[in-house]
């Protein structure tokens, strides 16, 4: 790895740590879906920070659809470091009566659609994608969603009109953690193979490790080059990966309670990684 | 507003009404789920195929795909059957379409018993059902004119809008010259004291025809047309039930939800009103057919939809 891509990498880690610091902030204040956001700070910090292009108005240009509406966590932890955000208003995610939303409905900061009804985001990106490329712009759409999502049919039914409307302005992002709402994914209804899946149905499909920056920025270069088909990134993630104190003690949590976590460790953890990585990066 | 001369059909509605849209409109979209052909969108689909999309036989994949082309800053038309729109869909109606301001119409054919297949293909519940959506806007036209005009209204409406459509034959009876349609308007098709009568849609031409046979029987009756199931006209509603004894709703709809529902609640909320009598399809299956044989079936064809708001008004 050459300086500058090392340089790269490093400033997305530092992000990764810092959007999981956010989320273990705003959850232990009164419980809520930790693990994923903690989880999906690798692939957040590529999107958010890397991928998706300015729009000089101190907004995105490309646009990112969220499909699964508790990993609002995830953009949460992002776009307070973004700064369209403040921490202060993020703590009171959970609280009676706050406009941040756990699972937030269409038009608040961040969120294109009401994402709770899950398995209708890729659907929806779709569509956008469809309606962006009649108009003729370059904008790319990026949509997240899971692998618990994969069991709804509506999910299938977009990736046929997908990839045969060949919408290659189009990734879609699947967390696949193997965890959903009661279980163990592949013990309520297994998914896998998930590429294979995807690939069958015409769109372009890759297994990526979800906590390798290097990977998901090679993910995102390659759907660049994917000019025939929608690009489907499975990747492949640990519930809390990232802070190992807390992946170890609840490796199989949905949501976590205020209670349930030593948030204490997880954040004297990820302090520590902050500062090891400001460290490496001012030399 | 009604036409002297009643008699003009026309054989393809939302071929025209589509074709003409689409002209004059470029970001409106015709959507479709395998159904284009059987909705009559035949013009959009040849000449101006830009404006047309077929998501392939997947009802919940249209008005969600469709939610995301209103989200790309164009006007969709979701179209396909009224069962399917609702029944199969109904959630993705509600949460891609109905949360947001984005203007997002689904146009919900032969709604009722005007489907040949039985169960299946009717659509008994779709009005109740989009009625219960906050901040939605529900269209039931009556014929040619007021279905054309209800959507150049509809693709300026914000948020999600349910209408149902008309093909086939459809009888032009409102005079386009002299009839607007306007969101929420209730129209007095007649004037004449003794019961009143209300309606929506189709079967507003049902509530026409008998209308016909007890002028002959010597009657005294009112009509009233509500093509905006909602936000209804609570008011010129009120105003029109209170003035008679004797309510009679008509609609091509079940008699549970619809508007003879709508009717007797806004009437009760005041207390004190009319008696309301609730025509239409009862809480049951209702047989497959030509619409004249179902018609018959359910006590809905002219002659005996005469005599049961005769009956009631007694």
């Amino acid at each position: 790895m050459n300086d500058m891509t090392n340089q790269r990498v490093l400033r997305l880690e530092l992000l990764a740590a810092k959007i999981r610091r956010n989320t273990l902030d705003i959850c232990m204040q009164r419980g809520g879906y930790a693990g994923q956001g903690v989880a999906l700070a690798d692939v957040a910090a590529c999107l958010y920070f890397d991928e998706m292009r300015d729009d000089g108005e101190g907004w995105f240009y490309d646009r990112f659809i969220l499909s699964n509406g508790h990993d609002a966590i995830m953009t949460y932890g992002a776009l307070a470091e973004h700064g369209s955000y403040s921490m202060e208003d993020l703590r009171t995610y959970n609280a009676d009566g706050t406009w941040v939303d756990q699972s937030p409905i269409e038009g608040q900061l961040g969120f294109e659609i009401t994402a709770g009804s899950l398995g209708q985001g890729p659907s929806q990106t779709a569509g956008i994608a469809w309606g962006e490329r009649m108009k003729g712009n370059n904008k790319r759409m990026y949509c997240l969603f899971s692998d618990g999502e994969l069991q709804e049919g509506n999910v299938w039914e977009a990736a046929m009109f997908a990839a045969h409307q060949k919408l290659s302005n189009m990734v879609w992002i699947i967390d696949n953690n193997d965890l959903q709402a009661t279980s163990r994914t592949q013990d309520v209804l297994g998914v896998e193979p998930v590429p294979e899946k995807f690939a069958s149905f015409g769109c372009f499909a890759r297994r990526v490790d979800g906590h390798s920056i290097p990977d998901i920025l090679a993910a995102f270069a390659e759907a660049k080059t994917i000019t025939d088909r929608p690009y489907v990134m499975v990747l492949d993630t640990r519930i809390f990966a990232g802070i190992d104190c807390l992946e170890e003690a609840l490796p199989r949590a949905h949501y976590v309670a205020k209670h349930q976590a030593d948030w204490d460790a997880g954040l004297a953890e990820i302090n520590a990684t902050i500062t090891n990585l400001e460290r490496q990066i001012n030399g | 507003m009604l036409l002297a001369d009643q008699t003009a059909i026309h054989a393809a509605p939302f071929d025209e009404i589509s074709f003409d849209l689409c002209s004059r409109r470029k970001d409106v979209v015709m959507m479709s789920a395998d159904l284009s052909k059987y909705c009559q969108i035949i013009q959009v689909k040849n000449e101006l195929p830009d404006q047309h999309l077929d998501v392939g036989m997947a009802e919940q994949n249209l008005i969600s795909v469709a939610a995301g082309v209103a989200k790309a800053g164009f006007v969709p038309v979701a179209t396909t059957f009224a069962c399917y729109a609702t029944r199969r869909a109904y959630d993705q109606m509600m949460i891609c379409m109905g949360t947001g301001p984005l203007t997002s119409i689904v146009l919900g054919f032969t709604p009722g018993i005007a489907n040949p297949a039985r169960i299946h293909h009717q659509a008994a519940e779709d009005l109740g059902m989009v009625r219960a959506i906050p901040d939605t806007t529900v269209i039931d036209p009556m014929d040619m004119t007021e279905f054309q005009q209800a959507m150049n209204v509809a693709v300026d409406t914000p948020g999600l809008v349910y209408m149902r459509g008309h093909r086939g034959n459809t009888p032009v009876l409102l005079d386009p010259a002299k009839y607007r349609f306007e969101l929420g308007k209730t129209y007095r098709l007649k004037e004449g004291g003794g019961v009143g009568i209300v309606s929506t849609g189709h079967a507003s031409q049902w509530a026409l025809e008998a209308s016909a046979i007890l002028d002959a029987k010597g009657v005294p009756h009112s009509l009233l047309h509500v093509p905006t199931i909602k936000p209804a006209n609570e008011d010129e509603i009120a105003d029109f039930c209170f003035e008679h004894k004797t309510i009679v709703t008509v609609e091509n709809h079940q008699i549970v939800t619809g508007l003879g529902s709508l009717v007797t609640e806004i009437v009760s909320d005041i207390g004190g009103g009319p008696k309301i009598k609730r025509i239409g399809i009862p809480n049951q299956w209702a047989p497959g057919g030509t619409l004249g044989y179902i018609r018959e079936q359910l006590g809905l064809d002219a002659p005996t939809l005469a005599s049961r708001i005769e009956e009631a008004a007694q």
